[in-house]
């Protein structure tokens, strides 16, 4: 596990035991692991933080609303099996063979899931980013696929995974996730960091920003987040901020340079709104 | 943790409510072999992410395995009958299930005195309160809320189906018909949107002020929920609960125990604009322009209307459609003047009476975007 998560601080991925443990797991039994946590807190960052540990493909699946079978899976190239069949119109070929041929693994658009699926060389690390934002169709469907890594294509037959992917699932709870979904999985849930890891993270992903000012501007950020605003930031916003603060050569947290550059960690205008009043009263 | 130990704690977990079914214990007992058992700290993360399957349940697992780590195998046994029996004692609170049964008894015994502006004219079946409804009119509601929920279904949705007769070919079909034909296209199959659902949330208030009411919105919801529409069902006094799992249950008379024993603070005062805050909180996010939102409320608030308009204008701006119902409006001469829903009017796109059937019926063609 240490070691877990010595490989993904090499991937300047700042993981704590959770996450590393959570991951062992996942390797070591064969599960998918569902993450879930608030937005911008680095669910997704770490399917690809173990995908460069692991030095794997990762294979991503983003969900939404009405993704179906078709995107996720594969689909005939239709275009193509209609050329072939135009070229092939003179040939002395019978139809079975014909057929044979524009069913073949030529035509076949592979989608994220198939391509997981067949992957030779080794075990690729599939993400299944924002599952909540999929229909229950799709979930159970899911469902299948992730429990025996095999599809049938009723042209060619049955496709079964050469190596199992490593299944990273992420949701940010905008619906319930069935109970069957959630028992396939192991579960681990990212909140925000505390100000330590906070701290280590802006120290590791934008090393050009001073000690002083990682400091304080994490600071800022873990403030902001008990302000009860509507749109928390997550960490992607506090390395935005850092990195626009690097921009902007930026040595200490100003009146200016805060109005500047608060557009990079609040969204909200009514948000500003308050912080600005919050910090008048500090 | 030995294997007995592990079984006892999964058994425990169970009693209180999170989904450990077998397979998940085995999956436990897999995970001790190949973890380092003496470390306390890798056996309780490593046995978190196989035993829970959400956040919620996170702070029974901490405290269930603090009391489990460390312990002997049979003094174990002993004391986790005795743990189960408290746990169910205490899941049985006084709740809207007593309180109903209390407050039909009392309008039954004829104590109309319950005076409420919506319903004093009695004077046609459709005009009367909830309480007294028969098994027939329950149907009624019930196939109302059917009826409201095929209109729900009218939507295109970015899915397609396959049909007889349409405008768009469905390639894939109609490549595999040309087959039969030596691969030249002539019969054509097509294919359409499907219909989309809308979504509905109905946050109710079930303070003292409201609670005849919320009764027969209750029923209504409870008959939306079970026709296999996107529901999501709330309710508030002082603080807000959601009972869209326990209105999925096969029988009323089951939900509404379901309900009592897990909501708490029916009948008190009514915050309003903290609930709906609280609201906006946690379920914002569900919210879509395909939503349709129900209040029903009286707009008695103690809280303060600017908190509230925040909310409903937060609300409004996520939401397809915000509906408000107060059973008062039905009164002719009631004026919506209560500070809350002074604050609440502007956000509202449909102000509407729900005091009995007729009311309800009115609604259909608002709930439909």
């Amino acid at each position: 596990m240490r070691q877990i998560q010595q490989m993904l601080a090499d991937q300047v991925y700042i993981a704590d035991a959770g996450i590393a443990t959570a991951l062992y797991l996942s390797m070591a039994l064969g599960k998918p692991l569902l993450v879930e946590g608030p937005a911008g807190v680095g669910k997704t960052e770490i399917a690809k933080a173990l995908a460069n540990a692991v030095d794997t493909k990762l294979i991503r699946l983003q969900c939404y609303e009405g993704l179906d079978a078709t995107t996720a899976l594969y689909e005939w190239n239709y275009p193509k099996q209609l050329l072939h069949l135009k070229l092939e119109e003179s040939s002395s070929a019978s139809e079975a063979e014909k057929e044979a041929a524009i069913f073949g693994e030529a035509f076949l658009l592979k989608r994220p899931l198939l391509q997981a699926i067949t992957e030779h060389e080794r075990a690729p690390v599939l993400l299944i980013d924002e599952i909540d934002r999929s229909d229950e169709e799709f979930e159970a469907f899911l469902l299948e696929v992730l429990s025996d890594f095999q599809v049938t294509i009723p042209e060619i037959g049955t496709i079964k995974a050469t190596h199992r992917p490593h299944v990273v699932l992420t949701s940010n709870r905008s619906r319930d996730l069935s109970d069957a979904l959630r028992r396939r999985c192991l579960y681990h849930w990212i909140d925000y960091p505390s100000l330590e890891k906070e701290l280590e993270i802006v120290r590791a992903k934008v090393p050009a920003v001073g000690k002083v000012l990682s400091q304080r501007l994490t600071r800022v950020m873990q403030a902001t987040r008990t302000m009860g605003l509507s749109k928390i930031p997550g960490v992607a916003e506090t390395l935005d901020w850092a990195n626009a603060l690097v921009a902007l050569q930026a040595t200490e947290l100003n009146d200016e340079i805060m109005a500047e550059t608060i557009g990079c960690f609040l969204k909200d205008e009514a948000d500003i709104a308050t912080f600005k009043a919050t910090q008048v009263t500090d | 943790m030995e294997i007995e130990n592990l079984v006892a704690f999964c058994r425990a977990l169970r009693e209180r409510g999170l989904s450990v079914t077998p397979p998940e214990v085995v999956a436990a007992a897999t995970v001790l072999q190949v973890i380092d058992t003496s470390d306390r700290d890798e056996v309780f993360l490593s046995l978190r992410s196989v035993l829970t399957t959400s956040v919620d349940d996170f702070p029974v697992f901490g405290e269930l395995f603090e009391t489990f780590w460390n312990r002997s195998p049979r003094k174990l046994v002993e004391r986790d009958s005795g743990t189960t029996v408290r746990a169910r004692n205490v899941s049985q609170p006084k709740g809207l299930a007593f309180f109903l049964e209390n407050w039909s008894a009392s309008v039954r015994a004829g104590a109309e005195a319950v005076k409420v502006p919506g319903a004093s004219d009695i004077d046609s079946r459709a005009q009367k309160v909830f309480a007294d409804f028969s098994h027939e009119e329950l149907e009624q509601i019930s196939q109302l809320a059917r009826r409201i929920v095929r209109r729900l279904a009218s939507k295109p949705s970015r899915r397609w189906q396959p049909v007889a007769r349409g405008h768009r070919v469905n390639l894939r079909r109609s490549l595999r018909l040309s087959l039969k034909t030596g691969g030249e296209l002539i019969d054509l199959a097509y294919k359409r949107r499907r219909a989309k659902r809308t979504k509905l949330v109905v946050i109710c208030d079930v303070s003292g002020s409201m609670d005849m009411y919320s009764r027969l919105l209750l029923q209504f919801v409870y008959g939306l929920q079970n026709s296999f529409a996107k529901v999501e069902s709330f309710v508030f006094a002082t603080s807000l609960s959601r009972i869209t799992g326990e209105l999925k249950n096969k029988t009323y008379r089951r939900a509404l125990d379901r309900l009592a024993s897990n909501v708490h603070g029916w009948s008190g005062g009514t915050r309003i604009g903290a609930s709906l805050a609280n609201f906006n909180v946690q379920w914002l996010r569900r919210i879509d322009k395909r939503t349709v939102i129900i209040i029903l409320s009286d707009g008695w608030d103690t809280g303060e209307p600017e908190q509230l308009a925040q909310a409903l204008s937060k609300l409004k701006e996520r939401a397809g459609r915000l509906v408000w119902l107060n059973p008062l409006l039905s009164n002719s001469s009631y004026q919506p003047l209560t500070r809350g829903m002074q604050a609440a009017l502007p956000f509202i796109n449909v102000f509407a009476p729900a005091h009995d059937l007729a009311s309800l019926r009115a609604l259909e063609p608002h709930l439909v975007l």
